[in-house]
C-alpha cells in the first residue's frame, strides 16, 4: 500500500483551483467547518475522493442489500453467507465517514475496511464459483442464472476497489497532480471505473438473458453503461484539457438510470402473482430490487474521474 | 356473473369469461345456428384451440365446441387435488384389455382448453427419424410429413407458446433458441440430473410450457407445484391462455358446456353440422367444415357415434380404422428416498429430463423413452403406495410421513401401434345418452421390453446417488394417440398429412388420434405443431378453392 | 428418529396459513367445504355407512391424540356427489354400485366366515378378511363377478387413501406444504426449506422444529 505523509494543512497554503467557477460557487470553499479542527476549503482531491467514498457507499448499500436478500433465501446454510453482509456494512459505514470526512490524507481503518470488502468479494467469487462447479452440470448456463451469481461478490470487490481510489486520491498533497499508483488519477480512476462498469454491465446481461429481455428497458443497463465505459476509457486515455460534457451527462444518465432501475424492479415485482402482498416470495423470486443502484455508485466514480482530469490537467 | 362455470355456460350473449381477470368478460362473437360457419371445431385443447385461434385469424369464421366448462383459473382453481378433479373427463367409459388404461387425469381433460388446462407443460419435438420409423427403423408406421417440415413448425410452435427451455438442447438436430429461459431447477431435477451423470448420460432442462419471464397479461410461475391440477396464475400456456384469447380476440365463438353427440352429413356426403347438448337441449350448428379435435377416445367415439345409413360403420372410417392403433405411453417409474430433505413438490414436476434412450439405438427392442423428475401431489403419491406396493394401515401412513424426502424419476415411453388396441362404442349410456367409449389394451412384448429397459436404467440412475427403500410403479401409463391415423395410403390410414379425412373431404381430425406413431415424449407440443401447420394448409387450400 | 411415535412435524398445522397469501380465495372455500363435511350417511344406507365406516379404520388408522379425519362422512359425500374417475374396468360396476355391491359384500363374506358383520369383528379379524381381499383369496358368491381382489384394488385403496390425503389433517401429519397460491416457493435448493414450510424434527432438533412450526405463515 502506497504510504503518502499525512497531510497538515499549513497556513501557506497553495491557491485551491476552483473549477468549474460555477460550481465552486453553488458550494461554499469553507463549510460548517468546527473551530478547533481547521480545515482546508473546497480541495479538488478531497472533493473527488468524497465522491468516490459515495461511490464505494452507493454499492457498498447495493451490495449489503442484495447479499442480505439472497442469503436470507440461500437459508444462510454456510457461515460464511454472513461475511459479506458485515463488510459491506462496514465499508457503507466507513465511505458515510469518507463523505463527511473533509480533509486530506488517506484514512488507516477506511484503507483496511476497503481492502478487506476488496478482499472478501475476490474470495466470494471463488465461494460462488465452486458453488457453481460442484452442481450438476457445472459452468452451464442453468448454473451460471440460478446458482450462487458470479458477478454478485465481484460489486463488494468494487465497493473496496472505489473506496480504495478514494484513500489513494485523497493521499495526494493539494496543489500537486495526484497520482494513483504512478498514474494520473483522474485517468486511473477513469479507467477502473469503465472496467468495472464493463464487469456489471455483464452480470446484467446476463440476468436480463435469463429474463429474456422480455421488457424493452432491459436492454438499458446493458447499452447505457456500456456507452459510459466506453466514454470513460477514452476519457482516461485522452486529452485532459477538453470539457466532456457528453460524458458528464451519461455518466448522470448512467446514475439515474441505477435508481429507475429500482422501480422497474418493483414494477416487476408487483407483476408477479399476488404482487407486493406475496413480497415474502415475490421479492426474492423476482426480479432483485438492491441490484440497479451498483450501476449509480460507479456513474458516481466515474463522474470523480472526470472532475479530477478537469482539476488536475496532465498534458 | 356467473359463480358456477358447471352450472349455465359462461361464453355466450356475446361475451366469453376473460382467463386474465377474476370476474371478467372479453367480447365475442356470436353466430347464429342456421348461419353455415366456415368450421365448427369438437374440443378447444391442444388440436382444436390452436386450429381455432389460426383458422379465425386467416378470416374464417368459427365456432368452436367444448363438453366442459370455461375457467377463469384466478377464481375457480383451488390449490387442492381433490377439488381439481373437475378439469378431467370424468363421464362413464368402460375400460378392458390384458393391460386397461386408468382414465382420467393423465389422459383426458374436460375443459374449455382440453387436458392443456392441467397437463405437465413438457414441450418436446419428436425425434426426426419417428416420422419415418416404419422405413428407417423398422417399426410402427411412417408419418405423411418430412420432419424438417414438422421442425419448422415446432420452432414456431415454441415461439408462439412462449416455451422455456434449455440454451443448447443435447439431442437431435440444431434447434432455434426457445424464448424463454430455462426455469430454476428443484432438488428433484437437480437429483435427477445428478443421477444422469452418476451413469453418464446426458440430462437437460425440460422445455416447458411456463413463463420464467412476464407475458402479457401472464406473470411468471410461482413454483406452486400444482401445475398437473390446473395453474391458478396463468404462467402455465395452456390452449385456455394461449389460444383461445387469440381465437376470440380474431371473432371465434366458443360455445363451453356444449357436448357434440353427433355429426350430421348431407345427400351429398359431406358434413353439414353438429348436433350438440347444451343447456339441456339438442342443438345442431351448420358448418361448412368439421373439424374433430376430441383426443384419442372421444374422437372416434363421435366418429363412430355419428354412424348414419350412408356411414354404417362411422363416418372417415372406410379404411376400418377408426378407433383402431390406439397407443398409450408407458410411465413407469422408480422410487426412492434420499437422506436429505427434497420437499419435491416444489416447483413444476418435470424441470430436467433425459432423453438419451431416445437417441440411443443400442437397445434389444424398437422405440425409445425419456424420463423426468417427479414431485405428486399426497393423494397421487398415496395412489402410487397402494397401487405400487399394495400398502394400507398403518404402513401407508408411515411411508407416506417421507414424503418430503422421496425422489422418483417417471418414463414416458413409446408404445407400439397395434389394432387390437382399440376404442370401440359399448352399450352403456352417458348423461347425454350417448354410447360411451370401450377402451381396450393389452401391452405387446416390445413394450414390455421398452418398459423393463427403463426400469433397469432409472433405477440404475436413482441408486447411484444414494437412494434408499427403492421401489418400483411397473403398471402406468399416461398420454393417448393413434386412433385416426393419418397417413399417405387412404386404405391404411383415416385422414392425410393435412389431417383431413380421406372419406368425407370437408371432415377433418385434429389431434392426438392422427399420431401414426406416439414416439417417446409427450405429445402436446406435437399436437399444436400439426394443428399449425394444418391451419396453414387448409389457408393454402382455400386460396386454390380446394376446400 | 429417536421415537417413532412422536411427530415427524411437531406442532406444524397446515391450517395455520389459511389467511396468508398461499391461500386464496377459492381454496379456502373448498376447503371449508371439506372440514364441514356432514357426518351422517346421505348416500349410505346406515348399515352400509358402519360398514364403510369400520373399513375406513382398518385402512387408515387414526392416532386417538387428535381428532379423525371423517373418513367414512367423506366417502359418503364423494358417492353423493359421484365425482370419481368415471371409468369402470372389465366387470367391475361404475364406483357407486361398487361399493354398494362390495360393502354388502363384504359383510356376507364376514358373516359367512365369523356369523357376524364385519364392524362387529375385533381389529386382527377385520384386517384378515380385508388382506384375504387384498390377495384375492375371497371368492364368495357375493361379489356378483365384480371380483373382491379388483374391489379392493380399485375402490377400498383407492378412494379412501385419497380422501385421508385430500385433508389437512394428513397435510399436516407428513409435512406437505398445502395449498400454495398466489404463494409458491422460492428456496428450490436441496434440503432448502421455505419459511412456510413444515420444519422436520430431527433427533436433537425437536425443540426447533416445534419453535419453526409455529411460525409456518
Amino acid at each position: 500500500m502506497q504510504t503518502v505523509a499525512r497531510y497538515r494543512p499549513s497556513p501557506a497554503l497553495p491557491p485551491i483551483h476552483h473549477s468549474p467557477p460555477a460550481r465552486a460557487a453553488a458550494r461554499p470553499a469553507v463549510r460548517a467547518t468546527p473551530a478547533a479542527m481547521p480545515v482546508p476549503g473546497d480541495i479538488a482531491t478531497v472533493r473527488a475522493a468524497r465522491r468516490l467514498n459515495r461511490a464505494a457507499g452507493m454499492i457498498a448499500t447495493s451490495v449489503l442489500t442484495d447479499s442480505a436478500m439472497e442469503h436470507y433465501r440461500g437459508e444462510f446454510h454456510n457461515r460464511a453467507m454472513w461475511t459479506p453482509i458485515v463488510t459491506a456494512a462496514l465499508s457503507l459505514a466507513v465511505s458515510v465517514h469518507g463523505h463527511t470526512d473533509r480533509r486530506t490524507g488517506a484514512h488507516r481503518g477506511r484503507d483496511l475496511v476497503y481492502a478487506a470488502a476488496g478482499l472478501t468479494g475476490l474470495i466470494g467469487t471463488g465461494f460462488h464459483l465452486y458453488n457453481i462447479t460442484k452442481k450438476p452440470g457445472g459452468l452451464c448456463w442453468q448454473n451460471l442464472f440460478y446458482a450462487a451469481p458470479i458477478g454478485a461478490p465481484a460489486a463488494l470487490s468494487l465497493s473496496g476497489l472505489m473506496g480504495f481510489l478514494s484513500e489513494r486520491v485523497r493521499a495526494n498533497r493539494p496543489g500537486s497532480s495526484p497520482i494513483v499508483c504512478g498514474f494520473s488519477a483522474g485517468r486511473a480512476v477513469a479507467a477502473l471505473t469503465s472496467a468495472s462498469l464493463l464487469g456489471t454491465v455483464s452480470e446484467a446481461g446476463l440476468l436480463h438473458f435469463r429474463g429474456a429481455y422480455h421488457n424493452p428497458f432491459m436492454v438499458l443497463p446493458v447499452s447505457l453503461p456500456l456507452v459510459a465505459a466506453a466514454l470513460l476509457a477514452n476519457a482516461a486515455t485522452g486529452k485532459s484539457r477538453v470539457r466532456r460534457r457528453l460524458t458528464r451527462w451519461w455518466l448522470r444518465a448512467t446514475a439515474l438510470m441505477g435508481f429507475g432501475g429500482v422501480a422497474f424492479h418493483a414494477y416487476g415485482v408487483s407483476r408477479s402473482m399476488g404482487g407486493w402482498r406475496n413480497w415474502r416470495q415475490n421479492a426474492f423470486n423476482g426480479p432483485p430490487l438492491p441490484a440497479p443502484p451498483s450501476f449509480s455508485g460507479l456513474a458516481l466514480a466515474g463522474l470523480a474521474a472526470l472532475g479530477l482530469l478537469e482539476d488536475h490537467p496532465d498534458d | 356473473m356467473s359463480s358456477d362455470p358447471f352450472e349455465a355456460p359462461r361464453a355466450s350473449h356475446g361475451r366469453a369469461p376473460d382467463v386474465f381477470a377474476t370476474g371478467g368478460w372479453v367480447p365475442m362473437r356470436a353466430y347464429r345456428e342456421q348461419d353455415e360457419v366456415d368450421f365448427a371445431i369438437v374440443g378447444t385443447g391442444a388440436g382444436g384451440g390452436t386450429l381455432a385461434a389460426l383458422l379465425a385469424e386467416q378470416g374464417f369464421s368459427v365456432v368452436a365446441f367444448d363438453a366442459g366448462p370455461y375457467f377463469r383459473p384466478l377464481e375457480d382453481f383451488a390449490s387442492d387435488e381433490a377439488e381439481q378433479n373437475k378439469l378431467y373427463w370424468t363421464d362413464k367409459r368402460v375400460t378392458d384389455g390384458a393391460n386397461p388404461i386408468r382414465m382420467g387425469g393423465k389422459n383426458s381433460g374436460k375443459a374449455v382448453g382440453g387436458s392443456t388446462v392441467h397437463y405437465a407443460m413438457v414441450s418436446l419435438r419428436f425425434r426426426p427419424e419417428w416420422f419415418t420409423s416404419r422405413s428407417t427403423l423398422g417399426y410402427g408406421a411412417d408419418w405423411p410429413i418430412p420432419w424438417q417440415e414438422m421442425w419448422h413448425w415446432y420452432g414456431e410452435a415454441e415461439q408462439q407458446i412462449g416455451i422455456a427451455g434449455p440454451i443448447t438442447y443435447p439431442w437431435g438436430p440444431k434447434r432455434p433458441r426457445y424464448p424463454y429461459r430455462a426455469h430454476e431447477l428443484n432438488s428433484a431435477a437437480r437429483l435427477l440430473a445428478r443421477g444422469c451423470e452418476a451413469i453418464g448420460i446426458g440430462w437437460t432442462e425440460t422445455p416447458l410450457a411456463t413463463l420464467s419471464a412476464p407475458h402479457g397479461k401472464s406473470s411468471p410461475c410461482m413454483y406452486r407445484g400444482f401445475c398437473r391440477f390446473g395453474c391458478s396464475t396463468n404462467a402455465k400456456r395452456s390452449a385456455l391462455t394461449v389460444w383461445i384469447p387469440r381465437a376470440l380476440a380474431a371473432g371465434a365463438e366458443v360455445r363451453d358446456l356444449a357436448m357434440v353427440g353427433r355429426i350430421e352429413t348431407g345427400p351429398d356426403g359431406r358434413a353439414s353440422g353438429v348436433h350438440y347438448q347444451r343447456e339441456d337441449a339438442w342443438r345442431f350448428q351448420r358448418a361448412r367444415n368439421v373439424v374433430v379435435a376430441g383426443y384419442a377416445v372421444e374422437t372416434p367415439r363421435l366418429l363412430l357415434n355419428s354412424a348414419n345409413q350412408r356411414y354404417p360403420d362411422g363416418l372417415a372410417n372406410s379404411s376400418g380404422l377408426v378407433g383402431k392403433n390406439l397407443m398409450t405411453q408407458s410411465n413407469q417409474a422408480v422410487w426412492g428416498r434420499m437422506e436429505e430433505e427434497v420437499r419435491w413438490n416444489k416447483g413444476p414436476p418435470s424441470l430436467a429430463i433425459t432423453e438419451h434412450w431416445n437417441y440411443d439405438d443400442n437397445k434389444d427392442f424398437f422405440g425409445g423413452y425419456c424420463w423426468m423428475g417427479q414431485g405428486p401431489l399426497p393423494i397421487e403419491w398415496a395412489a402410487v403406495q397402494t397401487g405400487s406396493r399394495g400398502l394400507w394401515g398403518e404402513a401407508l401412513r408411515d411411508a407416506m410421513l417421507h414424503y418430503n424426502h422421496m425422489i422418483g424419476v417417471k418414463m414416458v415411453g413409446e408404445m407400439l401401434p397395434d389394432e387390437a388396441n382399440r376404442v370401440t362404442l359399448s352399450n352403456d349410456l352417458d348423461q347425454y345418452g350417448l354410447r360411451v367409449a370401450r377402451i381396450t389394451y393389452t401391452w405387446g412384448e416390445n413394450d414390455k421390453a421398452l418398459i423393463q429397459h427403463a426400469l433397469v436404467q432409472m433405477g440404475r440412475s436413482i441408486e447411484a446417488i444414494g437412494a434408499t427403500d427403492m421401489f418400483r410403479q411397473e403398471d402406468d401409463t399416461n398420454h393417448l394417440g393413434g386412433t385416426a391415423r393419418m397417413g399417405a395410403d387412404p386404405a391404411r390410414s383415416v385422414v392425410n398429412a393435412d389431417c383431413r379425412s380421406w372419406d368425407i373431404p370437408n371432415l377433418w381430425v385434429c389431434d392426438g388420434s392422427v399420431f401414426p406413431t406416439v414416439g417417446g415424449v409427450n405429445p402436446s407440443l406435437t399436437i399444436q405443431t400439426i394443428a399449425m401447420r394444418t391451419a396453414s394448409r387448409i389457408g393454402i387450400l382455400a386460396r386454390r378453392g380446394e376446400l | 428418529m429417536t421415537d417413532p411415535s412422536a411427530p415427524r412435524y411437531p406442532g406444524y398445522d397446515v391450517l395455520a396459513k389459511r389467511h396468508t397469501p398461499s391461500w386464496n380465495a377459492i381454496t379456502r372455500k373448498v376447503i371449508d367445504h371439506r372440514l364441514a363435511v356432514p357426518r351422517e350417511p346421505r348416500f349410505f344406507t346406515p348399515s352400509e355407512w358402519t360398514t364403510a365406516d369400520a373399513v375406513c379404520q382398518r385402512i387408515i388408522p387414526q392416532p386417538a391424540d387428535r381428532p379423525p379425519v371423517p373418513l367414512a362422512a367423506l366417502l359418503d359425500a364423494k358417492l353423493l356427489a359421484n365425482v370419481g374417475d368415471g371409468f369402470r374396468e372389465g366387470d367391475m360396476p361404475y364406483m357407486r354400485e361398487a361399493w354398494r355391491q362390495g360393502l354388502a359384500a363384504i359383510d356376507a363374506e364376514s358373516a359367512a366366515q365369523q356369523g357376524r358383520v364385519f364392524a362387529a369383528l375385533d381389529t386382527a379379524e377385520q384386517d384378515a378378511l380385508l388382506g384375504m381381499m387384498q390377495r384375492g383369496e375371497l371368492s364368495g358368491p357375493y361379489w356378483n363377478g365384480m371380483g373382491a381382489q379388483n374391489f379392493f384394488a380399485q375402490r377400498i385403496l383407492t378412494d379412501i387413501p385419497g380422501l385421508y390425503y385430500s385433508h389437512p389433517t394428513a397435510w399436516s401429519e407428513m409435512g406437505f406444504g398445502g395449498p400454495a397460491s398466489p404463494r409458491g416457493y422460492m428456496r428450490m435448493a436441496l434440503g432448502r426449506r421455505d419459511p412456510w414450510e413444515a420444519a422436520e424434527a430431527k433427533p436433537g432438533s425437536e425443540a426447533r422444529a416445534l419453535r419453526d412450526n409455529r411460525h409456518v405463515v
